[in-house]
């Protein structure tokens, strides 16, 4: 059959197809769709073996390619979508990851306590952590006696904080997340950053004598967030190290299967960066008494604690 | 023709039992998108900080916020619904996955959060560098997450014919010279005749004419090849 024949025979069948692909067409694709784009598909076969033009084959290959994206399209991505990917699978993952957790979470919180063991023996070893102008600044914010704790704190300036903590805090997590790529230095170096960091400064704290304004500011918080950030770091670690160790994979392949199983990680650890940032700009600064924050914390904590050990144990 | 190692179009096989082609875009294209889409989210945070400086220290905070949202969520957002940003779709550019369907929600948070990977050091230099040694220019992010950027394309217009004669050429030609002698006449009008005439002449030979008759000669020769007005 000669081209002209073969495209006068099935002209208004693809003139059909294409009118239901294209984006002006706003009704449900009728119930033959998926015959209908097999026929095309057909046809662009018969096109190309019979070796009609570059032209007629490459309009049919772009049917293919619409038509193809109509029949199969996935999931819409909505909020909901997100949120249920994380429901469903954030405690698989736990499972699924649990040694690159447990040695993020050992890494964070182990070497925060060797650092605030030696600054708290040697006070003087906070200056190999962080610069004189720096801890200036966090003495003045936990003084009991100083303007920050002494001050009222408004609903404006509590709004401030909490851009500040999303902006920071989940912008630190998903750093991390993406510089794990690097061989999973991204993720490495941040989170043992932090560590130090956080050990340090509640040592030093503690030396000065502040610790009642300081942790009864932090345990609330710092429950979901200290957590969700070494979280953020257990996720690029584990594309970092199949990056590297790609085992009997193809490096490619590997990479790409160690994104899918962190995935609900790093959802799970921006939920968690939310929760603490609202925490902390509207419950940890409130004017009442510390007992009622100690023990709201602990509940947090205890909390954080049950999901990741039934996470890790058993996956649900 | 179809496996030419010419192009670097790649042939996706389908359960359909054909392959589908799809043409995947380079750095120069991608630059530009993502230089567009950088344009529009300056534009965008200036106005919002612009709208909130009014609101005094509350509106520092939704600043921020609007920062870290503009940041991070614009391209996931916008590719989520769509699979195009505003300065992709301007280059006429998709995201699609590995098989040619359109990407899921969370190969496009995988392939965005990914961004500083390729961001490393600066200027997305090792993502450009990622691109630069694989066929399908994956960045680190298109690889993590199975994706990659493709060209979409507008079906062109079948180069009409009618207006010319059929000629029945005195010499036998092979299929493949024969499509050769097609795809001449429906890229001629992308030509100027001065090519049109230079390409004609490789055939001078074999169709005793030269020059505009030439490339005359070798258009209505196509349309006898295809089967028109015999």
């Amino acid at each position: 059959m000669k081209q002209s024949q073969f495209v006068k025979l099935n002209q208004s069948r693809w003139q059909n197809f294409e009118d239901l692909c294209s984006s002006d067409n706003k009704q449900a694709l009728p119930a033959n769709f998926g015959q209908l784009y097999r026929q095309i598909c057909n046809d662009l076969a018969i096109a190309r073996s019979r070796h009609y033009s570059p032209s007629l084959i490459d309009k049919l290959n772009v049917f293919v390619a619409t038509g193809q994206k109509h029949l199969y399209q996935g999931e819409k991505a909505s909020m909901t979508s997100l949120y249920s990917l994380f429901k469903q699978n954030f405690m698989a993952s736990l499972y699924l990851n649990r040694y690159y957790l447990w040695i993020a979470l050992l890494a964070f919180y182990g070497l925060a306590l060797v650092v605030y063991l030696w600054v708290l023996i040697s006070p003087d070893a906070v200056y190999h952590f962080l610069d004189v102008q720096s801890l200036n600044q966090i003495e003045q914010m936990y003084d009991p006696a100083g303007k920050v704790q002494q001050d009222e704190r408004g609903a404006d300036s509590n709004v401030l904080m909490f851009g500040v903590y999303i902006y920071n805090n989940i912008g630190i997590a998903f750093q991390m997340f993406g510089g794990g790529a690097l061989f999973g230095f991204g993720a490495l170096l941040p989170l043992l950053f932090n560590s130090f960091y956080f050990g340090a400064v509640s040592a030093h704290i503690v030396h000065l004598g502040y610790q009642e304004t300081f942790f009864s500011f932090v345990i609330t918080h710092g429950s979901f967030e200290l957590t969700a950030i070494a979280v953020a770091g257990a996720a690029g670690c584990k594309i970092g190290f199949n990056l590297l160790n790609p085992g009997q994979y193809s490096r490619g392949f590997a990479v790409k299967q160690a994104g899918k199983a962190v995935l609900p990680l790093i959802v799970g650890a921006f939920i968690m960066l939310m929760l603490a940032a609202v925490i902390e700009a509207f419950w940890s600064p409130l004017d009442i008494p510390n007992i009622f924050k100690y023990v709201v914390g602990t509940l947090c904590w205890l909390y954080v604690i049950r999901i990741f050990y039934r996470g890790t144990r058993y996956g649900h | 023709m179809q496996n030419s190692k010419l192009d670097n179009k790649l042939f996706i096989k389908l359960p359909e039992g054909v392959s589908v082609n799809l043409l995947p875009a380079g750095i120069a294209i991608r630059t530009c998108a993502y230089l567009y889409d950088f344009a529009i989210r300056l534009a965008l945070m200036l106005i919002l900080s612009l709208c909130f400086k009014f609101l005094g220290t509350a509106g520092e905070g939704l600043i921020l916020i609007s920062f870290f949202l503009i940041s991070w969520g614009y391209y996931i957002i916008f590719e989520a619904k769509t699979g195009t940003t505003p300065g992709k779709k301007k280059f006429h550019l998709q995201v699609i996955q590995d098989n040619g369907l359109p990407a899921s929600l969370s190969q496009i948070i995988t392939r965005n959060l990914l961004r500083p990977a390729d961001a490393f050091p600066f200027a997305y230099c090792l993502g450009i560098f990622t691109m630069a040694f694989n066929k399908h220019f994956k960045r680190i992010g298109d690889w993590a997450s199975g994706t990659m950027v493709v060209h979409v394309k507008v079906a062109n217009k079948e180069y009409d014919f009618t207006e010319q004669q059929a000629y029945v050429p005195q010499f036998q030609l092979s299929t493949e010279e024969q499509q050769v002698v097609i795809a001449f006449a429906e890229r001629a009008p992308e030509l100027s005749e001065p090519r049109q005439a230079e390409l004609a002449n490789i055939l001078q030979k074999q169709l005793a004419e030269k020059d505009v008759h030439a490339a005359e000669k070798l258009k209505k020769m196509a349309r006898f090849y295809i089967g028109q007005g015999i």
